[in-house]
């Protein structure tokens, strides 16, 4: 019988990954440092039981994919069109300025002409991964700094891409023939981008509309749509994850995209673990991460500060403010672990020897290392450096745009209970943020056009950021689930007014004691008004007949009123807002 | 590794790349077709597998190790939404069906699968015929159970059983995985074995209680480690298990019991762990399907012959059982139309033997083509449950029902101008209540068996019936009540009471304004719509609040005290689901 765990070195990467980043927990470092410190550890350079092969190879590709995959659905066009041409000025000059630092700095140190060369192609590269993972945790990808830097990123991915094909093509006669590839490589890259960006316009908002109520079905079909993708890329012999990024990017202009993101965001998570690991995995052995250990250890430093300046002067350049430049500029001063396949590759290609891989790879985890601590804490630094780069500050800086709700209301779950009440909340509040994961009523919310409105699963942390729970003023729930009630209690500011339902009275006691300034309970409700109309029935008939008539007018008021504004039936049949699963 | 991504030449990982698009794009596009006609996206899984299993690439060893984390990540999925506490109440209701049913069509179909073995020559014909009557006794609860979603959440008799033999079979198949990996049918192994297993769910105890709490502290709110953390637990115990030879079943399920649902993360980790099993469970329905081959008329007749007692024989089984325990007919019938469908833990358990090699190849593919069958038609088939009630089991059972109705109710037999009561639960009770106290007659009709005892003691008149057929009204009474008051929202209830077209006042009630328009205009005297009614007292508390200047914080005193009041009266839950 197979054995999937016992002899599965995936398996024993988890779980030793698992122990490294609970002590890297306990001892605040980051875990991704951890994550990497297991493939060390796991790999050649220290115990060497584990290796890069099969299921492992495997899963990390498919994290890589799936990291850009996410990347991509946070993309809204928009957001993409509006920082398009000062990134590609950037990243263009980046690549130009830092290749030609990379070059200085190993002919300084004496490499010889191919090493240097190699070595300046290589180190060119910004850590896609850790950056979106450092980023996307601490909620970053999105601001200002975070979206040049994901621009540029992608831009130096697709550059990867042209080169790492041009170095894999098999004859490079000439210049024509690389002219000739490079021109292949485009269109292919162009065509699966219109494919993207054509399908998202038209077939996208239908297909996944249908299958949006159904969880299962949903991550399914989003999962099947971007491995399509991905396959079509590696046959075009493109990477995978430049399909998988353009298949996030057409669903990221979907309603639905948040809650897709909260549930690829566990599976990206499971798998980037590996390819991390595989990041020390790779390093064939102490001897070779050695032999020129200060070079590297020089160089890197060179590198981050020479690679920092030339992002700010280049970000600063095209008119963002200080804190963008700054901050924009200190997440990318790594050399990534590209640095590692371009050298591979070299090294396979007899340009290079496996010692000059070494001196890569430890620059590769030097710079890595130490850049996760740097991008975990821009901030603080930012903040004690901002004196002195207060002299960068000019006129007409571009300011961060922060498109979030504050001081608003939210409404969980769209239903007849919550419905009455936000013509009071949006006259208080101005703005009422409605949360809903049935694609009936948001179409419903969106044809009036009145509230704004958040599609998802109020489980989902996604969810929760995009209609800024901790922001608002005044939230009201319509699940009757507990849990759902704790968290958002427990989310929720100290002084936010919270309505809450609840079904049973214990569940009743402790959301009031956990801070719900209000419990409704709607079956109570009900049964004391039924027992009073029904005791009305026996008593006095006349005032039975006048207490009922007033509901009855309520009822049929509010159906004229759903019929004349949509022509048809309210979508609202009652099955409860967001308690539904 | 990745240098190969580069050379140009198809590495080993791109081809499992591609041939988990295949797999995924195949199991997308049939889920569409799932989800289109409203029924479980599984049985199109196994669906997908099966038109895509001809290509080869699609299910080298790599995929197969996959599926196999499928098979862990769903029994892991499983044991962690046990609650014991729950145990005791959901098995006390199928308890007594659940057995005679094992203990029926059990032994039928080991016979049955047993002359097969004999008929097609398999090598091991009694663990064969083990299989051939796991699978046909055993329902499923990933496929029953989502078809059941909505009975569940409104808390009728009938899902509530149907998810209890749910429950109960997937107990049972965990036992046969136990037994199955014993190397050989002898009364020492299987002990061995059932030791191991005891072992393995005390060490998931143990962890539970004291293990997991430590993880969660040492992760200090990282979501991600207590995530990473937890799978990290169930490959601990995947290792265990193949280590000392028991299935991977067993070591998920003890894993699964080690986690626990509450506490800080609980939401994020519930919903990590879903989507991974989504995940790999999706591959593994696939790749069970591609294993099958094109069906040889061995297969075709072991499947036709398993598809035939899963949807004939045990709903007829199930019912009769039901109704023995005292459910009334249209319950029992409900139920069982919910339990005739393959479980996919008979699937696990088939590829497990698979695996192991004890299984005969030909029972492999008629089992899952059966899965395949059964587990589509359930949510068709029972588009028809109400018409196939209607012909076939009530004029079976006709005349014993209504003796059932007599045996269990009492009521006064010159009742005029009373109150029926439909329901027995906190609205039900609180109109009985005020009914008493203005000293009004009243006849309680309820369908559950476990008020019964309530209803005795606590009502004066009481029909224990359906109140979809007529019987249970005719004895209350009907034409002779002043006011006929529904508890109960579902709307073939409501349809029904209408039909009786009797002179009493109707007070229905409905889920929607929608329903609660149609129920007025085809002749309801009043229909109490629950959401509309706390949506007017929402705004009232609302508008106190901005306007009115009303600090929450009274309201808040104010409503405690009404919610003391009503506990004191007896008026909260009693159980659970009322």
């Amino acid at each position: 019988m197979s054995e999937i765990a016992l002899a599965a070195d995936f398996a024993i990467i988890v779980v030793v990954a698992t122990a490294v980043g609970l002590l890297a927990r306990q001892t605040g470092q980051p875990t991704i440092i951890a994550y990497i410190l297991t493939g060390i550890i796991l790999g050649p350079v220290a115990f060497d039981i584990v290796t890069d092969e099969g299921l492992v190879d495997l899963m990390a590709e498919l994290g890589f994919a799936f990291l850009l995959f996410l990347l991509g659905l946070k993309m809204r066009f928009k957001d993409i069109q509006e920082i398009l041409r000062p990134v590609t000025n950037v990243a263009f000059g980046q690549t130009v300025l830092q290749t030609a630092l990379a070059f200085l700095v190993a002919w300084a140190l004496g490499f010889d002409t191919t090493e240097i060369l190699v070595i300046a192609l290589a180190t060119v590269f910004g850590a896609t991964p850790i950056i979106v993972k450092i980023l996307t945790d601490k909620d970053e990808i999105t601001s200002m700094p975070g979206k040049i830097d994901v621009g540029v990123l992608i831009v130096q991915d697709i550059y990867l891409v042209v080169v790492l094909a041009l170095f894999a093509a098999d004859d490079l006669g000439g210049a024509a023939d690389i002219a000739t590839t490079l021109g292949v490589i485009l269109v292919m890259i162009s065509f699966i981008g219109i494919f993207s960006l054509a399908s998202s316009r038209y077939v996208l908002p239908k297909l996944f509309r249908r299958v949006a109520d159904n969880k299962e079905v949903f991550l399914i079909v989003a999962i099947a749509w971007a491995f399509l993708f991905v396959a079509i890329a590696e046959g075009a012999d493109l990477s995978a994850k430049v399909g998988a990024f353009l298949a996030g990017i057409s669903l990221a202009q979907l309603p639905y995209s948040k809650e897709l993101e909260d549930r690829i965001t566990p599976i990206t998570n499971f798998f980037i673990l590996v390819f991390f690991a595989t990041i020390g995995l790779q390093i064939d052995g102490l001897n070779a991460l050695l032999a020129y250990w200060w070079q590297a250890i020089v160089a890197s430093i060179i590198l981050m500060v020479g690679n920092f300046w030339i992002m700010f002067y280049l970000i600063d350049r095209e008119g963002f403010s200080v804190e963008t430049s700054f901050l924009g500029s200190i997440n990318m001063i790594q050399v990534s672990e590209f640095s590692l396949i371009v050298g591979a590759l070299a090294l396979d290609q007899g340009l290079i020897e496996s010692d000059v891989l070494g001196y890569l790879s430890l620059m590769a985890l030097f710079t890595m290392s130490v850049s996760t601590y740097v991008i975990a804490y821009n901030h603080t630094i930012y903040a004690k450096l901002e004196p002195w780069f207060r002299r960068f500050e000019s006129e007409g800086d571009k300011s961060d745009a922060l498109s979030q709700y504050r001081n608003h209301a939210i409404a969980i779950g769209y239903d007849e209970i919550t419905e009455r009440a936000l013509p009071n909340l949006e006259a208080r509040y101005g703005e009422v943020v409605v949360i809903d994961r049935r694609t009936d009523h948001i179409d419903e919310i969106e044809r009036e056009g009145r509230y704004s409105s958040v599609f998802g699963d109020f489980r989902h942390t996604e969810v929760r950021k995009e209609a800024n729970l901790k922001g608002a003023d005044f939230v009201l729930s319509s699940s009757v689930e507990r849990e759902v009630n704790e968290a958002l209690l427990s989310e929720v500011a100290d002084d936010a007014t919270v309505f809450v339902e609840a079904d049973r009275i214990d569940d009743a006691r402790a959301l009031y004691d956990l801070g719900a300034d209000y419990v409704i309970m709607s079956t109570h409700l009900t049964a004391e008004k039924l027992a009073t109309y029904v005791e009305l029935h026996a008593t006095d008939r006349a005032a039975f007949e006048g207490a009922i008539a007033g509901d009855i007018a309520e009822i049929l008021a509010r159906q004229r009123r759903s019929r004349d504004r949509f022509g048809g039936h309210a979508a609202i049949d009652g099955h409860g807002g967001d308690g539904d699963d | 590794m990745r240098r190969s991504t580069v050379t140009g030449v198809m590495g080993m990982t791109e081809q499992l790349i591609i041939a988990l698009a295949v797999l995924f794009v195949a199991a997308g596009l049939l889920s569409l077709v799932a989800n289109q006609f409203g029924l479980s996206p599984i049985p199109f899984y196994i669906l997908a597998g099966l038109l895509v299993g001809r290509f080869e690439f699609v299910t080298p060893g790599e995929v197969l190790t996959l599926a196999q984390w499928g098979i862990a990540f769903l029994v892991f999925v499983f044991g962690i939404r046990l609650d014991f506490s729950n145990v005791q109440s959901v098995l006390r209701d199928a308890e007594v069906a659940a057995s005679i049913q094992l203990l029926t069509v059990g032994p039928v179909a080991f016979a049955i699968g047993y002359a097969f073995g004999d008929l097609f020559g398999f090598e091991e014909p009694l663990r064969n015929a083990l299989y051939f009557s796991a699978a046909v006794v055993l329902s499923s609860s990933l496929v029953g159970g989502q078809v059941l979603r909505r009975e569940i959440q409104d808390n009728l008799v009938h899902g509530r059983l149907a998810s209890s033999i749910h429950f109960f079979d997937d107990l049972v198949a965990i036992a046969v995985l136990l037994v199955i990996t014993a190397d050989a049918f002898t009364a020492d192994a299987i002990t061995s074995q059932l030791g191991y297993g005891v072992l393995f769910l005390a060490v998931g105890l143990l962890f539970y209680r004291h293990g997991f709490p430590i993880l969660v502290r040492l992760a200090d709110g990282d979501g991600e480690l207590v995530l990473v953390g937890s799978i990290s637990i169930l490959i601990a115990f995947l290792a265990a298990a193949e280590y000392v030879g028991l299935s991977i079943v067993v070591g998920a399920f003890a894993a699964g019991i080690a986690i626990r649902e509450d506490g800080t993360n609980a939401l994020d980790v519930r919903n990590g762990i879903d989507s991974i099993a989504d995940f790999f469970g999706a591959i593994f329905f696939v790749t069970i399907g591609a294993l099958v081959s094109v069906p040889s008329p061995e297969v075709a007749i072991m499947a036709a012959v398993l598809a035939g007692l899963v949807f004939i024989l045990n709903p007829l089984v199930h019912t009769l059982a039901f109704v023995y325990e005292g459910y009334d007919a249209r319950t029992a019938f409900l139920a069982s139309s919910s339990l005739n469908q393959v479980s996919e833990f008979s699937l696990i358990i088939a590829i497990q033997a698979l695996l192991l090699g004890t299984i005969a190849d030909a029972l492999f593919e008629a089992i899952i083509l059966a899965a395949v069958v059964t587990m589509a038609l359930t949510p068709a088939a029972r588009r028809w449950k109400d018409r196939v009630f209607q012909v076939v089991i009530s004029r079976l059972l006709g005349g014993q029902r209504s003796r059932k109705v007599d045996e269990r109710s009492e009521v006064d037999a010159d009742l005029d101008d009373h109150v029926i009561i439909l329901g027995y639960g906190r609205q039900g009770r609180r109109l009985v209540e005020r009914l008493e106290a203005v000293d009004r007659s009243y006849v309680v009709i309820e369908n559950d068996p476990i008020l019964w005892d309530d209803l005795r003691a606590n009502c004066r008149n009481y029909v224990l019936g359906d109140a979809m057929s007529e019987y249970p009204w005719k004895k209350a009474g009907v034409d002779r009540a002043s006011l006929v008051v529904s508890t109960v929202d579902q709307r073939e209830i409501s349809e029904t009471i209408l039909a009786l077209e009797a002179d009493a006042d109707l007070l229905l009630r409905s889920a929607s304004t929608d329903e609660a328009e149609v129920l007025l205009d085809a002749g309801a005297t009043y229909v109490t719509v629950t959401n509309v009614v706390a949506g007017k007292e929402l705004v009232e508390i609302v508008e106190a609040i901005f306007d009115g200047g009303t600090p929450p914080s009274a309201l808040k005193a104010e409503h405690l005290k009404t919610l003391e009041a009503i506990e004191r009266d007896g008026f909260d839950t009693r159980y659970s689901r009322y």
